[in-house]
């Protein structure tokens, strides 16, 4: 079961820096969900991962401005 | 990771905003972030201030601090400060470091990227 973290509502940079605190309590290989609805989250998302050495599955766009993004870590 | 510096020179939303919008990007990706606060931003380092900061379309100023806190960001007040502005310790939050700009420097002598605002 994956860990979820809902930061609708939240803009730039929270959502990564609500990831960033969260991802000390998660373990290598465990999958987190991300709901963000700020305009730059799937172009942060993708950096923060990369930075951080975590696999962005996939960052899907609901057509509404929300995204719901899936990080292995 | 890196080492990034930021030294904020005034009191107003735009010298303490950008720096921590951008340093809690930078930490948030593990970089280690550092801020150095010059007498012209002694109003910022007493106690509640930068908890009271808002601003229009952007995030609570408390809750950017609290992410950088969390990821282990460091705030120095210069020294200089104390009598430029007629303050003591005890004036001041307590989460603070006061130190010297020598100090600093020799701090930040690895540091990948530095910024002033």
């Amino acid at each position: 079961m994956a860990r979820t973290l809902d930061t609708k509502g939240l803009k730039c940079p929270q959502p990564i820096l609500k990831i960033a605190i969260l991802a000390k309590q998660i373990d290598e290989g465990e999958l987190l969900e991300v709901k963000a609805d700020c305009p730059s989250f799937p172009a942060d998302i993708k950096a923060w991962c990369e930075r951080t050495g975590k696999i962005l599955l996939v960052c899907a766009d609901d057509g509404t401005g929300s995204f719901s993004a899936q990080i292995q870590f | 990771m890196g080492k990034v510096a930021f030294v904020v020179n005034g009191s107003e939303n735009s010298n303490i905003y950008p720096p921590f919008i951008l340093g809690a990007s930078a930490a948030a990706a593990g970089d280690q972030v550092i801020y150095f606060f010059t007498p012209g931003a002694t109003q910022l380092m007493k106690p509640g201030v930068l908890e009271g900061i808002t601003g229009k379309g952007l995030p609570p100023l408390a809750e950017l601090l609290d992410g950088l806190k969390s990821l282990g960001a460091r705030m120095i007040l210069c020294e200089l400060a104390l009598d430029a502005k007629g303050v003591t310790v005890a004036d001041l939050r307590d989460d603070i470091e006061i130190a010297g700009a020598t100090s600093f420097m020799a701090e930040i002598s690895d540091a990948t990227n530095t910024f002033s605002f």
